[in-house]
């Protein structure tokens, strides 16, 4: 049908079908900046004004909108430069996203921004609570919701008139210094912004209010390595921000291509089975479907879809399409067609007979004798201890001293039993994958993947295609969070752009992100603790049952890092120290579940939630403090990692120092600023005024991880210099919303002496950047910063070289200059006594005037040590003891990460993180029926927190030098994502003595665990 | 999959649309809930086009049309005795975004057990409009059997008590979560008083409509002695029902002392 629609001021006349929905109407005109989060408005993402009330268009049909103004975010906005053409620059609320940090990923930006824009014109002076709520129908999993609050907020007062303060650091281009209330004795209590009002949504019985404190820039305590840094420490603006706040089509899926294909996936309702027949016919004959795709059609290849190194540390076990199923999604067939709905009528029109397997379940019984067999496929190729005809996809032992003989030494002995459960990434940009042939006849994969390197060398045999025709495209990706650092999309688009000839775009609904996603692994840990009287630890001991549903994707690698990261940060005290007697024995097996795979963390949260809890109630029986028991058997600088020796995620595990360890500092500044000594063991405070269903608590965890895996991740990176003095730099490392790219070329300014926007930022295109292994183990400040700095170190000895030539050609009466004595800074390049020449003069020299060069250079990075970042988390909850409802008020996270080169996207990963690993704690998990089904299929069941419910976010940094990178850093990525969930548990034992083991804590455990003692 | 979009400029016309039995039709308020209700080939009616989005108060009660957003109806909502409950129960219900579209009555029609808002209204007695005819329906009697009763037929307004009180209680896994338990109690100043249960289930359940609230957490505990589900066990459910339901009678009698 035709319908006439007001988009942006233009009328479109348009043929529509009935069913039709805005979000797809709008995308198909070229209106990129509409996102695809969820197809049943729970997102977002896809939010539109209409009639200037923001809605959300997958939700809407294109024909309701008929009669109404329709506006996106390309109506806001221009890029402030366009050659010779005045632009109004951007919208002042498009500004102050990008100068606020408020923007990672930016999948969800444009309907933030459209929803602040929307409050702003309807009320110009909003309370932080009212931009909240202005904010809770736009889910995002970045940011923690903070910095875009903060933007709203700042925008408000600039559409106002008002003058803001700098979001630079009051010394504009020096080093930030703590704030000075840093170390206030005092500490917790932190006020509401002046003229705040209370939140205007109302939390359920049992909290005292949700806190909305918001602050900009992290408190930092900076090394003084670090003070001289022009570029590496400063709030640099996102080189990826503008183009994300006005929605520019930056991602995977805005992209268009004559006669491009969709292509949808049958999935498996049956958890397991053979499939005894499958007849495509009738699907093939449907008018508009180009290709129908089953295991008959395509090569027999067994791979794995782990985004890793060569070779894979896991088994070879997966198919792109098998006869056989192995859980309730599972792939089928593909199909491609002309469009979405044939599609799905195709897919509707295949007959499959499955002859069903007895199901597994519980991974306990997956490894008795006589247990069915998920994996006898003769193509099954082995890594390490994996055995199919045990179930077992991986198998680790660990022995570090003798942990016997460290039970014996012990006064007491502490064992417990705890779980964690099976949760999503929940990513707002699904996957998504288009392919094409290029001119060349070579395959083109545009994807949504954390490590483009690895999908193409993984991809090549799979597709029977040498590495060298394929090329894989890394665009802008709305969050990966290891999710994406698997091929589980590529192969379905590249098989059927082969047996098409055509380009096909598949593309995952949320739905689909469910039961045929990737998750965490679940796991049943038990521990065993030896202590002296004194608290020292004798012995630490840890058994795994990981459940890694049908393959092993990433199994070894993420229940290793369970014990390599948790179990190493308590070493025990005295001659503990030097001889720690530690042992981390784990079994990973198969079951009917969908499989598990990487998740930010990367199996080190399911780590520390046992592990905290446990010490936390080890310290409370023995009557000590629980943060000086931890500390007094926390690893220290100068040790040696324990688990250096004994475990390298497959590989030969080499000696580590710890070198920098700044976990006392962190326990000092986030007790400072949570108030510990105010609340901890004070009754007074445990208890909220005219409640006395109400108790508030207290608690903490400290927290280790890694940075990068050690002699194996490298990163490259290349740099050349063009006329005007700016720079390109390549690289292969892949940012997904965590501002990388920025921090790189925040390294290569330093050291260049140029400003960061003169840095060119091309990343992750297998055709034209260098190698890098991608996106995980919070590894690209340090590896792929290490590359840059060292490229950047090269071309800046070219251009001293070029310039002291230069100069003393020039100034020829004057003393000579030699290179090593010039500096770069400012665009110059300067000698000691003032007298300078300009970069673009230099670049012109050097590619125009004599001895002709280009001034370029690449390097590449491989590290032989994984320093880890450490942290103190802290959480404050008020408990309903009758219900047993759990909120959160309050988190304070004081990290050492090394030196910090962005405050505003490192606090921003830590509190995107703490908000991820607060869903951990209290309320995310995926569950299955009895014949494997699953339970959450939405993100209306699968809630994650919105941008109302958030409790206080703090950050702390203390910073300190990490010697073995230029820069001094370390990780940020991923620590967040351990501490919350344990400190949240203590905090709730605090608060009324629930002794809650499986997380996430709900209102019914917390009220189990209370009832005893009624 | 939709197969047809209608959007009529009368009442009349939407009901001669919905009457049909091929395709399958359906009245469309503002579409939230359309991917999960919508299955097979259907045709849908629009109804904006209307006038149903009245709010006015008539009487001793207050007329909600039936597409009233409830966005609109946050914001129309005045000082009356049920107003501060029921804007937190909508702000429960619905985020920004979804509350400008989501309509009165698509919401209560669509509604789960987990509703917040079909959960307050039920405790309200709400009386549904029915086109044709104006019938008089309580939410009560419809919510069990919404296809059976709107089949061919139109819900036009909705109204509410406006002499009642309303107390809204709840326990979520976080504050903004779906209800696992949710408790909301109407009172009126005869002393009748109506207690709703909501967090399971097909539909919020009615767990007491007495001449006064003696007995009304007794009931609901009983009313949810079964209400168990992967979400929470009944034991669980039963206990909390009958705490958020003294909750909400204590918060009630709090207002009318005050």
């Amino acid at each position: 049908m035709i319908r006439n629609l007001y988009i942006n001021g233009a009328e479109h006349e348009i043929t529509i079908a009935p069913g039709e929905t805005l979000l797809t109407v709008l995308r198909r005109l070229g209106y990129y900046g509409v996102k695809h989060g969820c197809e049943s408005g729970e997102c977002g993402a896809c939010a539109v004004l209409l009639d200037g009330k923001p809605v959300n268009s997958c939700v809407m049909l294109a024909a309701q909108a008929e009669g109404h103004r329709i506006e996106t975010i390309e109506a806001v906005g221009q890029h402030p430069q366009q050659g010779w053409k005045l632009t109004p620059g951007l919208h002042p609320l498009q500004q102050a996203f990008v100068e606020s940090g408020a923007i990672q990923c930016g999948y969800c930006t444009p309907a933030q921004i459209l929803a602040a824009k929307q409050l702003l014109e309807r009320n110009p002076n909003p309370s932080e609570a009212e931009v909240r709520d202005a904010l809770s129908g736009v889910l995002c999993r970045c940011t923690g919701y903070l910095k875009p609050v903060q933007a709203v907020l700042r925008a408000a007062a600039i559409l106002r008139g008002e003058e803001v303060a700098p979001v630079e650091a009051p010394e504009s281009g020096g080093p930030i210094p703590a704030p000075a209330e840093w170390l206030s004795p005092e500490g917790g209590e932190s006020d509401l912004a002046e003229g705040l009002t209370e939140p205007t949504f109302e939390p359920p019985a049992g909290s005292t209010g949700v806190a909305t404190h918001t602050r900009l820039m992290p408190r930092i305590q900076i090394t003084p390595q670090a003070e001289a840094y022009r570029s590496v420490g400063k709030p640099e603006k996102k080189v990826d921000a503008v183009k994300l706040a006005q929605g520019k089509p930056a991602f995977a899926a805005d992209f268009e291509k004559r006669d491009m294909l969709v292509a949808k996936v049958l999935h498996s309702p049956v958890a397991h089975a053979r499939i005894k027949r499958i007849d495509a016919s009738r699907a093939r004959q449907l008018p508009g479907v180009a290709a129908v795709l089953t295991w008959q059609d395509i090569p027999r290849v067994v791979y794995s879809t782990a985004g890793q190194s060569d070779p894979i540390p896991g088994p070879l076990d997966t198919f792109s399409l098998d006869y056989k199923v192995r859980y309730v999604g599972d792939r089928v067939a593909f199909v491609a067609a002309e469009t979405e709905a044939i599609a799905e009528k195709a897919l509707e029109l295949i007959e499959v007979e499955y002859e069903p397997l007895p199901e597994l379940f519980d991974p306990a019984e997956a490894m008795q004798p006589g247990a069915p067999i998920l994996h006898d496929e003769p193509e099954y190729v082995n890594f390490g201890e994996s055995d199919p005809k045990r179930n077992l996809a991986a198998h680790i032992h660990i022995d570090i001293g003798d942990v016997e003989k460290g039970f014996k030494e012990a006064d007491y002995i502490f064992e417990g039993d705890y779980e964690v459960p099976k949760v999503q990434q929940a990513h707002i940009e699904p996957h998504v994958v288009i392919t094409y042939w290029d001119e060349d006849d070579r395959l083109v994969i545009r994807t949504s993947t954390q490590v483009p390197f690895h999908a193409r060398r993984i991809l090549a045999p799979v597709l029977n295609l040498p590495v060298k025709r394929i090329r894989v495209i890394k665009p802008r990706i709305g969050g990966g969070f290891g999710s994406k650092q698997e091929v589980m999309v590529e192969d379905v688009a590249a098989h059927l752009t082969i047996a098409t000839g055509r380009p096909v775009i598949y593309e995952y609904t949320r739905e689909e992100e469910f039961i045929a996603g990737r998750s965490r692994h679940p796991m049943r840990v038990h521990l065993k603790t030896g202590v002296k009287k004194d608290g020292t630890i004798t012995a630490n001991a840890m058994r795994v049952l990981t459940d890694t549903g049908a393959y092993g994707c990433h199994a070894l690698t993420v229940t290793g890092n369970t014990g390599h990261k948790s179990m190493a940060l308590y070493v025990g005290d005295g001659p503990y120290r030097k001889a720690p007697n530690i042992q981390f024995i784990a079994d990973v097996v198969y079951t009917n579940h969908p499989p598990a795979g990487a998740y930010r963390g990367y199996g080190v949260p399911q780590g520390y939630w046992p592990l905290e809890r446990h010490m936390e109630k080890i310290a409370r029986k023995l009557g000590l403090d629980p943060l000086e028991f931890r500390l007094k058997n926390a690893l220290r600088a100068g040790e040696l990692h324990p688990f250096s020796t004994a475990w390298s995620e497959g590989r030969e595990p080499r000696p580590e120092i710890i070198e920098t360890c700044a976990l006392e500092e962190c326990v000092r500044q986030g007790k400072a600023v949570i108030g510990w000594d105010q609340k901890y063991g004070r009754e007074e405070w445990h208890q909220v005024p005219g409640k006395p269903h109400l108790r508030r608590g207290i608690g903490a965890a400290l927290v280790m991880q890694g940075t990068a895996i050690p002699y194996l991740d490298m990163g490259g990176a290349s740099i050349k210099m063009n006329d005007d003095g700016s720079f390109n730099l390549l690289i292969g490392a892949t940012d997904l919303g965590t501002g990388s790219d920025t921090v790189l070329a925040q390294m290569a300014a330093e050291l260049l002496g140029a400003p960061v926007e003169d840095v060119i930022v091309y990343s992750s295109d297998t055709d034209f950047t260098p190698f890098d292994k991608g996106a995980y183990a919070s590894s690209t400040t340090y590896i792929s910063g290490a590359a840059v700095a060292q490229a950047a170190a090269r071309v800046a000895e070219r251009i001293r070289q070029r310039a002291a030539a230069m100069l003393n050609a020039r100034d020829k009466g004057l003393p000579p200059i030699s290179p090593e004595e010039i500096r770069l800074a400012n665009r110059h390049a300067i000698a000691p006594d003032g007298r300078s020449v300009t970069l673009a003069e230099v670049a012109h020299n050097a590619l125009h005037h004599e001895n002709q060069e280009q001034i370029m250079a690449t390097a590449s990075y491989m590290s032989p040590v994984s320093p880890p970042p450490f942290a103190a988390q802290f959480a404050e909850v008020t408990v309903d003891v009758q219900t047993g409802q759990v909120v959160v008020d309050r988190l304070v996270m004081a990290v050492d990460s090394g030196v910090i080169v962005n405050p505003l996207t490192a606090s921003g990963q830590v509190e995107g993180g703490m908000t991820q690993a607060l869903g951990y704690a209290v309320c995310e998990e995926m569950r299955y029926d009895e014949r494997g089904r699953a339970r959450e299929r939405d993100l209306r069941d699968y809630h994650i927190f919105q941008a109302h419910e958030m409790p206080q976010l703090e950050t702390i940094f203390v910073e300190t030098f990490e010697p073995s990178h230029p820069f001094g850093v370390k990780a940020v990525a991923e620590i967040p994502m351990d501490g919350v969930a344990p400190a949240v548990g203590n905090a709730v034992l605090d608060a009324c003595g629930a002794q809650v083991d499986n997380n996430p804590i709900t209102p019914e455990k917390v009220w189990r665990a209370l009832k005893p003692q009624e | 999959m939709i197969v047809e979009y209608h959007r009529p400029a009368t009442l009349e016309e939407a009901l001669r649309l919905l009457e049909r039995s091929q395709p399958f039709t359906a009245p469309l308020g503002g579409g939230t809930a359309l991917n999960r209700l919508i299955r097979g080939e259907a045709a849908v009616v629009d109804l904006q086009a209307l006038g149903l989005d009245i709010f006015q108060a008539q009487g001793n009660s207050l007329l909600l049309g039936a597409t009233l957003s409830l966005q609109k109806l946050l914001e129309q909502l005045g000082a009356q005795p049920m107003a501060g409950e029921l804007r937190k129960v909508i702000l429960h219900e619905a985020t920004y975004n979804l509350r400008q579209v989501a309509t009165v009555a698509g919401t209560l029609v669509a509604a789960s057990g987990r509703s917040p808002f079909a959960t307050a209204l039920l405790a309200l007695d709400a009386e549904m409009t029915l086109a044709p005819g104006e019938e008089i329906l309580s939410l009560g009697d419809l919510l069990p059997l919404r296809t059976e009763r709107l089949r061919g037929r139109l819900i036009t307004q909705v109204a509410l008590p406006l002499n009642a009180r309303l107390a809204y209680e709840y326990v979520a896994r976080t504050p903004a979560d779906q209800p696992i338990v949710c408790a909301a109690a109407a009172c009126w100043p005869s002393g009748r008083t109506r207690v709703a249960l909501g967090g399971y289930g097909s539909a919020p359940m009615l767990a007491f409509d007495g001449g006064e609230p003696d007995g009304a957490a007794m009931a609901a505990r009983n009313a949810y002695a079964e209400a168990g589900d992967t979400w929470a066990s009944a034991e669980y459910r039963s206990e909390i029902a009958a705490m958020l339901v003294e909750r909400c009678l204590e918060k009630i009698n709090k207002a009318q002392e005050a």
